[in-house]
Order: structure tokens, then sequence, then C-alpha cells
């Protein structure tokens, strides 16, 4: 796995993590307007190091993505560089 | 529907093959108290569920349960890559290994495959709530024995973030499980069952 794969793959699942935990927060808390307010902010980020990963190590989901661009390696239990 | 995103919800790294470890882990794919039964049952229960906040829970956390079945699968596939079948027979792997060679397969340690018969979705609001309760207890338990058992720091740093988000999906079922008893007669939460009956809660 070369160093920005593996950087970048980090950073977005930091990201993406601490947006989904909030939201399992919010089920049970809908009302904490607060926790919505950050919630939208670290959906900004998250969105943010989406598009930073993507745009290196190809599409996320296979809406984005078709035919070699989905299929290129290395799949998420794989080891390796993105070379996509 | 669901939609299939290319990446592990926590990095998986596992630079040591160790075919012990793997017959212990597989237990959290597809034992008793394993991540395709917690997916399984928060997925079916929630079309029982009466309100909103629970339908979302459990279609949130059953979801999530999704991606650690795929970090299961990830440190089974890592952990078993590359094996000799002198390892394998060394590291007492031969009895998985002659039914699924390398592959992953759902099934318990101790060999029994995985069964819907461990899990249950009652059309019981309250019975539901207290099972998937029960549930995130027994996984975190599954997931300290592993801790015991595990001498390699890459697999127990991914072991310890799955541990870690049964401490915290437990903590939302309780709340999940207030919620529900708030909607409830507070002298008797079981009068009646909100699944099921008309006019049971509000």
């Amino acid at each position: 796995m070369n160093t920005n794969h593996a950087e970048l793959c980090k950073k977005l699942a930091a990201a993406d993590f601490a947006l989904w935990d909030l939201h399992l927060y919010l089920d049970t808390h809908p009302g904490d307007l607060n926790a919505v307010g950050v919630c939208n902010k670290l959906q900004k980020n998250a969105a943010m190091l989406r598009a930073e990963y993507e745009a290196a190590c190809g599409k996320l989901t296979a809406a984005d993505a078709h035919g070699v661009e989905w299929l290129c390696d290395p799949w998420p239990w794989e080891k390796g560089g993105c070379d996509c | 529907m669901f939609v299939y995103e290319k990446k592990l919800q926590y990095p998986v790294n596992i630079k040591t093959p160790n075919a012990k470890l793997a017959a212990v882990i597989v237990s959290q794919l597809g034992g008793p108290d394993g991540e395709l039964g917690a997916s399984m049952r928060y997925l079916n229960q929630r079309y029982a569920m009466p309100w909103g906040e629970l339908k979302g829970l459990l279609t949130d956390i059953g979801t999530e349960e999704l991606s650690h079945i795929e970090m299961v699968g990830t440190l089974l596939y890592q952990l078993t890559k590359n094996l000799t079948v002198d390892e394998i027979k060394r590291q007492g792997f031969d009895k998985y290994f002659v039914d699924h060679t390398t592959g992953v397969y759902p099934i318990a340690a101790s060999g029994m495959p995985w069964t819907a018969a461990t899990i249950q979705s009652t059309g019981d609001t309250l019975a539901d709530l207290y099972e998937n309760l029960a549930a995130e207890q027994k996984a975190r338990k599954t997931y300290d024995n592993i801790l015991r058992l595990s001498d390699d720091p890459d697999v127990s740093d991914a072991i310890k973030f799955l541990r870690a988000r049964e401490v915290v999906h437990f903590q939302r079922f309780g709340e999940g499980l207030r919620f529900a008893t708030d909607k409830l007669d507070s002298k008797n939460f079981y009068a009646c069952n909100p699944g099921f009956d008309k006019n049971c809660g509000c």
C-alpha cells in the first residue's frame, strides 16, 4: 500500500466514522440541535476528504464508476496501493 | 436498498498470517454472537418497530453490522493468505481447510455453521430491544476473549475497534428502550405490544 493511499484512506475512515457515530447518537436524541449542527459540519469535512480520496484512488460506489474503473484493485479486504 | 462503498469502516492490515487466530476469529463472522447474526437480527426486527426513532436505530445499527461482517471477513482473509499446507496442519486449521480451503465461511469456532436459530425477531418491541441489549454484551464478550487469545497487535487493533462499537450500540439500544417505555403506560410497560396491538402507546 503506498503511503498516499493509506493516509487518505485513514483520514476518510476517521471523518466518516465521526459523522456516523454522531448520526447514531441523533437516532435517540433527535432534538439535540447542537449535535445536528456538528453533524452538518462533519458532513462537509467528510465530503471534502471523500472527493480527495476518490480523485487519487478511484470512486467508492458502483453508481460512480463502471467497468475497469470499478473493477480495479485493491478491494477493501486486499492490501496494496491504489493504482486506479 | 443498500449501496456498497468500496472501503472498510476501519483499516485492517495484518502483516503475519496466523491460522490459529483465524480459527477463533471466525466465530465473530458465523458464531452465535457474531456480526452476521447481529445484522440479520436488527435488519429483520426493524419492520415491526412502531416509531421512527426505533426504525432508524435498527436500520442504522443493522447496516453498520454489515460493515463489521466485512471487517471480520478481511481479518480472516489476511490471516490465512499465503499459508503453506505445513503451517495449516501445524496451526490446527486442517479441519476448516478440508471443507473451505482458505475461503471465508460463516461458521462458529466450534464448527457449527451460522444459523438463524441463534437470533430472534419477536415482533414485540420490548422483547426485541432486550434481546439486542443482550446481543451487544455477548458480542463484546467474544471480542474480549479474542483479545485474551490474540498476540498480534494488528489483529488486536481492529478487534478493539469492533469491541468498542458493541459498547456504543448497547448504549444506543438502552436509549431506544427508554424511549419505547416512555411511550407506554408507565404503570405497566407490558400492557400491550406497540408493535402489534392497536392504540398501544402514543
